[in-house]
């Protein structure tokens, strides 16, 4: 037992620095009503930028800490709501987090760009120095942290009784026409609040970075432990939001110092505060359908091709591929018929988000799966193994999906993401799938007589996969199962008063969905032959949604922008390597722009090129419309009648 | 009280709320709503601004079930009972604030609504798509069908939702102020409609701020302000009541 004080120590402190990042969160959350998925990566701007101070321009610490926590974080928070969240006031669950995503990937990028990834050391505050107690060496750092955590509760709490101030961001929350009526400025407290947000991010930030390590994904990835905090509080608690935080603090502590895990469970560590999101969010009570929420009116949406315009287009892909495959070199004929499997696995999306208008932050986890089925049971390209690919991911979907169906949007995106870490830190490693640092070949679909082996076959392969997936997509949206998710996007209140039972469908599209995410992830395989954990990050997800987004999530030509651009990006940065992060940098812009335009680069192609195309011109009256801008309820606490 | 079947031999009616009570962090949005809504007749329920009126809707039709007390549906206790399976028991609505599905066609809006009704009722018999065209035409939307809802304003979105909601073959319907965004004309004939409907059978339970829309349709009137009911009646009596001026019609009146 001579170690529990050490780790008790140890539990205490990085409790006190989830405490400060997760209160943050909250802050902005419950004034402005956006959840800030950007959150983490802005407390890793900030460590960076005061390592650069810091380190570089040897600012002594109060004065690098002040320029940081005092001018640069806040005005950061500032700008990113006065430019990005502004016009995204009640928006649509979809579209705050996915251009929160896009501010989060771009900041990596932006980071990436300036501090060239190499190792760094995180200054301590005051050294190496400290004291002991009772035999246990506690530095002043740690000390250090647990009272500004402590500060920051304390300064919080009077903020948010005691000012008038306080009493105006509250009721911002609560509504946000009827505050303004009372003489509060909704827009200045949400800018603040922004900005205090951002502040907090930054000190967790630069609290923990000398912890870990100053290097740009493990610090935005403290987000996720902030949201596991935040959300015992039900993101509105802070007291809660703080018991939230040093239970896992010292949960970890523990598990570092007495729990000696093996095999499997040696995920569970880094792994363990998603576990807690998970549990916490499957252990929150359902939501109420609210009304009143739908989607942005007017916005136009792309018509869906007849089944004649969509095998047309098809024939037009494949000769594409067909052409392109005289021009490329190996290489970037690999290139292509990557950026087609990846595309697969966004017209998952297509379904999913785009009509049924769910969030999921694991598709590339579902193609992770279809992968390993066709490693394991495709051997040799057997098509057995292309259809289990898909068999197999469909009731993983639903798996995932089945418990955090009770919620919506917001809720049901973690959750998945949280499946997301969960399946790459415990099972992707696991001996009996890819296995740790280690990778399992897959085959290329072979059909006795025809093998789709070499590049260009395989690739004119993926253009075909790719056309008839697009086609049974559009098939989907025509028929009745189409037309339900539609609705369902679009104002889920209104298909429960119709009698829809949402669990069913939502459980319905999630299978539909991952099964071709894993019929995807089967073919992404085959495009290097080998696949293993890491080709299923957890990070990967986000552009993966993103570019999804940005090509045109409701679309079939979308998705194939996306896939291309997701494999063609980094062609960039290897022909020009002082790039670093320029993907993230680019894919991030695009994803945050669209907070203003919905409808994503395909649409604006067909809007632009469309009126030239005879055909489609005359039967522009016949449209059907497709689904334009994917809605869901808002999570926000809105006051009805 | 404890819930209880009525005793009385007589039909219970179709719907009955009693001593519903809802409320929003502290502040009681309805506090005590009772009204009963019965087969072939329009019953009103009116109030100013903020009275409840669309919580009453949301506590019925499970969007935000009550806190206390009881909705009725045919006599049994539905107050718990989840929002699409109280659908699938007859209950229909329309929205103030409008929940259509923007993204479809008019057409496909009523049509979807049918298919769910067709999957949650097994009745393969009726051809929906075919009940679609009926009941497009029978709110007057035929040219606009093949029209995208988002792009329709108020007054024919408005229609789009009684058609779907109509689509889901119910025996009562809430309305919730569908005659604003209608110009007179359209409000005659909607006014005609509501009495068809009801002449069928069908129950309504209509919210509205057009007075002399609800005085021509309504067999009986509910009055709510500030979340209690302080009148009911038939619309002459209504009129006269001092209360209801007081409340409603301000006491200028």
């Amino acid at each position: 037992m001579d170690q529990l004080l050490p780790f008790t120590i140890a539990g205490l402190v990085t409790g006190s620095i989830y405490a400060v990042t997760a209160s943050g969160l909250v802050v902005t959350y419950t004034t402005s009503g956006i959840f800030n998925f950007a959150h983490g990566a802005i407390g890793m701007f900030a460590a960076f930028t005061y390592w650069e101070l810091r380190v570089n321009r040897h600012l002594p610490a109060p004065v690098a800490l002040f320029l940081v926590l005092f001018v640069i974080a806040p005005l950061m928070g500032a700008l990113i709501e006065r430019v990005l969240m502004r016009h995204l006031d009640r928006a649509q669950v979809v579209t705050s987090l996915v251009v929160t995503i896009g501010l989060t990937v771009m900041l990596i990028g932006l980071a990436q760009g300036v501090w060239k990834p190499e190792a760094r050391a995180m200054p301590q505050f005051f050294g190496d120095g400290g004291f002991r107690v009772a035999g246990t060496f506690v530095s002043w750092h740690q000390t250090i942290t647990v009272i500004l955590a402590g500060g920051v509760a304390a300064i919080l709490w009077y903020l948010l009784t005691k000012t008038r101030l306080g009493v105006a961001m509250r009721a911002v929350v609560d509504d946000r026409n009827l505050a303004s009526l009372t003489g509060a400025q909704p827009h200045r407290i949400s800018m603040l609040s922004w900005a205090i947000g951002s502040s907090l991010a930054a000190l967790g930030g630069i609290l923990i970075a000398p912890v870990l390590q100053l290097e740009t994904i493990i610090l935005t990835f403290l987000v996720i432990n902030a949201y596991a905090a935040a959300m015992v509080g039900r993101l509105r608690s802070l007291p809660l939001t703080f018991v939230g935080a040093f239970a896992l603090g010292l949960t970890e502590a523990y598990m570092i110092g007495y729990v000696d895990l093996k095999g499997f469970w040696q995920g569970l560590r880094p792994s363990l505060p998603t576990l807690l999101l998970f549990v916490i969010l499957l252990a929150m009570p359902e939501e109420r359908l609210r009304a009143n929420l739908g989607r942005a009116a007017g916005g136009k949406a792309p018509r869906v091709p007849s089944l004649r315009e969509s095998l047309i287009g098809v024939g037009v892909l494949v000769a594409a591929a067909g052409l392109v495959s005289f021009v490329l070199g190996a290489g970037d004929i690999q290139r292509v018929s990557q950026g087609l499997a990846i595309g697969v696995i966004m017209l998952s999306l297509v379904v999913l988000t785009g009509y049924g208008g769910q969030v999921s932050l694991a598709q590339l986890t579902f193609a992770g799966f279809g992968a390993f089925a066709m490693a394991e049971w495709g051997g040799g390209g057997s098509i057995f193994g292309l259809v289990l690919a898909a068999a197999i991911a469909a009731p993983i979907g639903a798996l995932v999906a089945l418990p955090a169906l009770r919620l919506q949007g917001l809720y049901l995106a973690l959750a998945t993401m949280a499946f997301a870490v969960m399946a790459r830190e415990m099972i992707f490693v696991d001996k009996r799938f890819f296995g740790f640092n280690s990778s399992l070949p897959v085959g290329r679909l072979d059909l006795g007589p025809i093998s789709f082996d070499g590049e260009v076959a395989y690739m004119l392969l993926l253009a075909v996969v790719f056309g008839l997936v697009g086609v049974f997509v559009l098939w989907i949206r025509r028929g009745p199962f189409g037309r339900v998710l539609s609705a369902m996007g679009d104002s889920p209140a209104a298909c429960a008063t119709l009698g829809l039972d949402l669990t069913r469908t939502k459980l319905a599209v999630f299978a539909i969905s991952a099964a071709m995410a894993g019929l995807g992830g089967a073919l992404l395989g085959g495009v290097k032959s080998v696949a293993g954990p890491t080709d299923f990050e957890v990070l990967q997800n986000l552009p993966i949604l993103l570019l999804a987004v940005v090509g045109g999530i409701t679309t079939v030509s979308g998705a194939l922008i996306g896939g291309l651009s997701l494999a063609v990006l980094p062609v960039l940065q290897e022909r020009v390597p002082d790039l670093a992060g320029i993907v993230f940098l680019l894919t991030g812009a695009a994803a945050v722009s669209l907070g203003r335009n919905p409808n994503g680069i395909a649409f604006f192609l067909a809007e632009t090129f469309g009126r030239f195309v005879p055909w489609r011109r005359g039967s522009r009256g016949s449209a059907e419309a497709e689904a334009g801008p994917p809605a869901t309820e808002e999570v926000r606490k809105v006051a009805v009648a | 009280m404890p819930s209880r079947k009525p005793s009385e031999p007589a039909a219970p009616p179709l719907l009955e709320c009693r001593e519903v009570k809802v409320s929003f962090g502290g502040i009681h949005a309805l506090s005590d709503a009772t009204l009963v809504a019965d087969r072939g007749m329009v019953t009103g329920l009116i109030g100013p601004n903020g009275a409840g009126k669309t919580t009453l809707f949301n506590a019925i039709t499970g969007l935000h079930p009550p806190d206390t007390g009881l909705v009725r549906l045919d006599g049994e206790d539905i107050s718990q009972v989840r929002p699409h399976r109280r659908a699938r028991m007859g209950i229909a609505r329309t929205f103030q604030r409008l929940e259509v599905f923007g993204s479809l066609t008019v057409r496909e809006n009523v049509l979807v609504a049918g298919e769910i009704w067709r999957r949650w009722s097994k009745n393969n018999e009726v051809d929906v798509a075919a009940q679609a065209e009926e009941l497009i035409e029978r709110v007057g939307l035929r040219h606009l069908a093949r029209e995208r809802v988002d792009s329709l304003p108020t007054g024919p979105a408005r229609l789009v939702e009684m058609a779907r909601a109509l689509a889901t073959n119910p025996r009562i319907m809430l309305m919730d102020e569908p005659g604003s965004g209608l110009n007179e004309a359209e409000t005659d004939e909607f006014a005609g409609l509501l009495i068809d409907l009801a002449e069928e059978g069908l129950a309504i339970l209509l919210v509205e701020h057009d007075v002399e829309l609800v005085m021509r349709v309504c067999k009986r009137i509910f009055v709510l302000d500030f979340g209690r009911m302080i009148a009911e009646g038939t619309p002459k009596e209504i009129q006269r009541n001092k209360a209801v001026q007081a409340a409603y019609l301000g006491t200028a009146a």
